[in-house]
This record gives structure tokens, sequence and C-alpha cells, in this order.
């Protein structure tokens, strides 16, 4: 449905998006994670062909974003930030507006809006003002609008921002629901958002992909924190020569009581394996817990990282140290 | 071109949604009807005859000071929002991810902005049927066509330049300051000009007498369907057309 490869926009000297690739399947929820002005907006647009990329390649349904506009705004429908609308125009009159523009058919256009009114609970409003409407109410227009073409793709920059969490969870139902017969990408800075609507997240730290992972995946992943009584470098030799360990930190010392992290790679349990290797070399095993790392946790780390990185390219110090 | 009809009634509506078209038009028919008031006045006077150069049919609108400081008022404020607003409210991003091309867009607008332009000439039309008929004043209808043909096509010029500085800029006032200049250029500044290359008695005289949109304005009113200056509007307004297609495809970041 998406491909990206090596996508870029660069303005003037700010590189707003560096790089990016990723593609997303047909059906699937993607949630496009990352601080305000990583450049989630900018993808966006590149991708409804609003902006041009600087450089890469877009393509929506085998269409390219440069070379064939036309055919993507056909298949993509879109929810811009902040949700601009016509204030003088009534909610009907502007999605069949909308839908002229976007070549439903004249036979089946009324049928389309009476659709989408009501799939968006907007069919008691229809003919009131759009500059009189609430933000929910305008949000859910916006909404209503992206899909009135019935689009193969809908792309949702921020669709709950400035909601009240009653008008959240509508929203958010809407968007699980409409994920039953449309691909999505939606944008957020919230990550219990990403959390309730999306099967996958792909986060973007300053311009880059830092994470693109299928949420379950990420759930599972997590550190195993052991607690063992023994000599601490040779505790700490025999956990790093399990197989499947990638990383031993130490937590805290206590005498010779000490609290180990250990990271798996590809998110193994190794915690029977450990346990056994511990209690056969002699040393009490306290505790041993997996702690799963919640999305948040990700997020944290994949920001830290990227600052990093981008502060070696530069040939500066680090400003935030490694936790 | 398929969706500049629906592109150009919306634009239209959203002109008589607010209230600055009828302002406009309230002002246009307050001029209409002080010069037809002085149009009847002086055809009322005993004795008067009109040689075809000072027939005060053909200065009804041309020769009125009154109606082309209107209109240098009033295409800047009916053009000024047409990009400018579109711009600043966000609503560009909408119209521009739908599947429409940016021609189709600048071409809708452009027509809205001239039919607008049209609207405003109604009012002086309007009474020209009561001279002809209640008055019994038998005037050449021919040089009146003319004329509106003449102001049509100005009307072509003026709106695109309009449609261009609005296109430019996210401030409709900027949009409106630059496009008054240029009119105030074309309609004023050409005509002064003339005025002076005359006195100097330099040949460029005829140059700004050609450029000076008053005296196209009064060729037409003397019935000569000049298609020169139909010609030379129209080279103004479609390059400018084009650009404007080329700023939206280039400025996009808002």
């Amino acid at each position: 449905m998406i491909e990206v490869e090596r996508l870029s926009k660069h303005y003037h000297s700010v590189r707003a998006v560096q790089q990016v690739s990723f593609s997303v399947g047909r059906g699937e929820i993607v949630g496009l994670l990352g601080p305000n002005g990583a450049g989630k907006t900018t993808t966006m647009r590149m991708l409804t062909t609003y902006l041009p990329p600087t450089s890469g390649r877009a393509m929506i349904s085998g269409h390219d974003v440069l070379d064939e506009p036309i055919e993507v705004r056909k298949r993509v429908g879109y929810l811009p930030e902040n949700v601009p609308l016509y204030p003088e125009m009534r909610v009907r009159e502007y999605l069949s507006y909308r839908a002229q523009l976007k070549d439903v058919p004249r036979a089946s256009r009324r049928r389309a809006i009476d659709g989408v009114l009501e799939k968006c609970r907007l069919t008691d409003v229809d003919s009131r003002i759009l500059g009189h409407l609430s933000k929910g109410y305008r949000q859910r227009v916006g909404l209503a609008e992206a899909m009135v073409h019935d689009p193969d793709l809908l792309v949702l920059d921020e669709p709950t921002a400035g909601l009240d969490p009653m008008q959240i969870r509508e929203v958010r139902t809407l968007i699980r629901e409409l994920g039953e017969r449309h691909t999505i990408l939606l944008s957020t800075h919230i990550m219990s958002e990403v959390e309730a609507v999306c099967g996958r997240v792909i986060m973007i730290v300053k311009g880059r992909v830092a994470l693109d992972d299928r949420l379950d995946r990420i759930q599972e992943q997590g550190a195993m924190v052991l607690e063992v009584r023994g000599p601490l470098p040779e505790v700490r030799k025999a956990l790093e020569a399990t197989p499947g360990v990638g990383h031993v930190g130490v937590l805290s010392r206590d005498g010779d009581l000490a609290q180990f992290e250990v990271l798996a790679l590809g998110g193994v349990d190794l915690r029977e394996e450990l346990a056994r290797r511990v209690v056969q070399a002699g040393w009490s095993l306290r505790s041993l817990d997996l702690r799963r790392s919640s999305l948040e946790e990700r997020f944290i780390r994949a920001v830290r990282e990227a600052t990093l990185a981008t502060d070696d390219l530069h040939g500066l110090e680090p400003e935030i140290e490694a936790a | 071109m398929r969706h500049v009809p629906t592109l150009f009634r919306r634009e239209l509506a959203a002109y008589f949604l607010g209230p600055m078209a009828f302002l406009i038009l309230f002002a246009f028919q307050a001029i209409a009807w002080i010069n037809f008031w002085n149009l009847v006045d002086e055809l009322s006077r005993n004795g008067q005859s009109f040689s075809g150069l000072r027939d005060p049919l053909n200065t009804y609108i041309s020769g009125s000071l009154a109606f082309w400081v209107g209109l240098m008022v009033a295409v800047p404020v009916l053009t000024m929002r047409l990009l400018s607003e579109e711009r600043r409210s966000g609503t560009i991003e909408q119209l521009l991810t739908a599947p429409v091309t940016e021609l189709e867009v600048v071409v809708s607008k452009w027509l809205a902005g001239f039919a607008m332009y049209l609207v405003l000439l109604v009012p002086f039309a309007l009474y020209l049927p009561f001279l002809y008929y209640q008055g019994n004043y038998r005037f050449d209808v021919g040089p009146v066509l003319s004329l509106a043909i003449g102001l049509a096509s100005v009307g072509l010029m003026l709106t695109a330049i309009g449609l261009f500085f609005s296109s430019l800029t996210r401030n409709q006032i900027i949009a409106a300051v630059l496009t008054f200049a240029t009119t105030f250029l074309l309609i004023f500044a050409t005509r002064g000009a003339f005025a002076y290359a005359l006195f100097r008695r330099s040949s460029w005289a005829n140059v700004f007498q050609f450029l000076s949109v008053i005296d196209q304005v009064n060729t037409f009113g003397s019935g000569q369907l000049d298609l020169r200056f139909l010609a030379a509007h129209l080279s103004i307004a479609i390059p400018l057309l084009y650009l404007t297609a080329k700023v939206l495809e280039y400025r996009r970041e808002s």
C-alpha cells in the first residue's frame, strides 16, 4: 500500500526528514510516533503529495507521489493537522463539494455522504455551519471528508489533538472501525493512542526512523532483572556468557548482593536458563523478574539514542549519558 | 478542467456568504446612481448637441472618476482573499491534496473573481433600458455593447493580477496593497504619464496612451471594438495565471 524509500525533505538548511524508509501493507493501522517537530507532518505531507520530497521515493498503491500525484490523491484520504475547513459552509454542503472534487459519481454521491455522516455520527448536525462547530465535531467532519471517496489509504495527522477525553475515545473507536476497511497511517505524540488503536509503530525522531515494529512485539521484548548473591565480576561474566544475552547491566549493589539487568537478543525469554546457570555456579538467586518494556520506555530510549547519534555526527559532547 | 464548475461555484458562493461583496456592490450601485443622475441631467439640458466624440453615454462609465477610483478599490478587495485566505486558514492543504490540478484551482478562482467583477458592472447597465424605453432617448446600442466588452476585457486582466498577488502571500492586506498599486499604475499613472509626455511633445505619448486603461476603455466606448486591447489584456492575464499555478506548486510550505 505504502512504499517509502530513502525519503528526505530539506527546507533550506533544515533537514526535516532524512532517508526515511518503511512500507505499510493493506489493512494495517500504523502509528507514526515521534516528539513534536520530528518530521511526522512533513512525512505525511509528502505521502499526500502536498509537499514534493527533496530526494527519495514514495509510492501509494503503486503510484509515485511525484510522477502521478492525481492518481495518488484519488486513493488517499487526508486529515491535516488542525482540520482546516471553510467556516462559511454547512456540513453537508461541504461534504458534497469535496465529494464532487474527489470525483464521487453523481449517482452514488448522496449515498456516500449519508454513509460518512452516519459513520462519523454527524447526521444531527448536517446543516450546521462549519465555523460554529466545536473542535470535536470539526474533527469528525474532517474524518468524514477524508473518507467520502472511499480511499484505500487514510492519512490522519494527529486525529485526536485538542479533543477532550470523551471525544478522544469516540475518535479512537471510529478509527478502529475504519481500520477494518481501510489502511490507516496516523501520527501522534501520545503513546497511549498508539497502544489503543495501532497494530504497528514507526517512531520518527529527528527526521529519521528510530524504530519500526509491531506493537505486540515491542511489548513482548523485555529485560530480565536478577538479584544474585555472589562475586560481582564472575556473576556478570557468567550472565554475559549465556547464549542469547545481548547486554548485562548492574542496576544496584549492596555488599555481595547485586541486581543485574539482562537484555536478550531478539527479546527471547531466558529466565530458566539464567536461573540454572546461577544456581549451578553455587550462587544464590534471590529474585528473577521479567520486566515488560512499555512503549514509553522504548520511545524515550529511541529519542535518547537518536540525540546521541546526531551529536556524535557533529562531533559534540553527548548531552545525555546513555542509560 | 473537469472540476472547474465545482470550484467556481464554491468560490462564487463564498463571496456572497460574507459581507464584503455586498458592501462593494452597494458602493457601485451608488456610483452608478450618481453617474446616471449626471447623465440624465446633461441630456435634459435644452439646446445641447453632442458630437460623436463627446457623446455623454460613451463617457457614462469611462469618463467617471468615481468609477475608476471605485474599481481600483474593488478589484483588490475582491481578489485578495482568493488564495491568501486558503493559505492562512490552511484549507489550501485540503484543496491541493484533492485530485484537482493547480491550474484548475487557479482558473476557477480567476473566473469567480471575473464573475464578481462583471456583477459590479450590472448596476450601470440596469438604468439604460429605462433611458431607452421610458425616457425615449434612442441612443446607439452598439457603442454601449462595445464598452461592456472593453470593460470585461480589462476585468480579465485586473482579476488575474489580483489573483497572482493573492497567491504570493498569506496576508490579505499585502495582496490587496500590491494589487492596488498595480491597478493604480495601469489606470492613473499611465494616464498621467501620457499627459506629461504629450505636454513635453515626447513620442512616448503614444505608448502611454496605448497602455492607459482609461484610454483603452474610451476607445471601446466610442464604438471601436479594438481587439488589440483584448489581446493585450489576455497576454497579461494568461501568463499570470500560469505563474500563479506555478507559485501554488512551489510555495507550499505554509
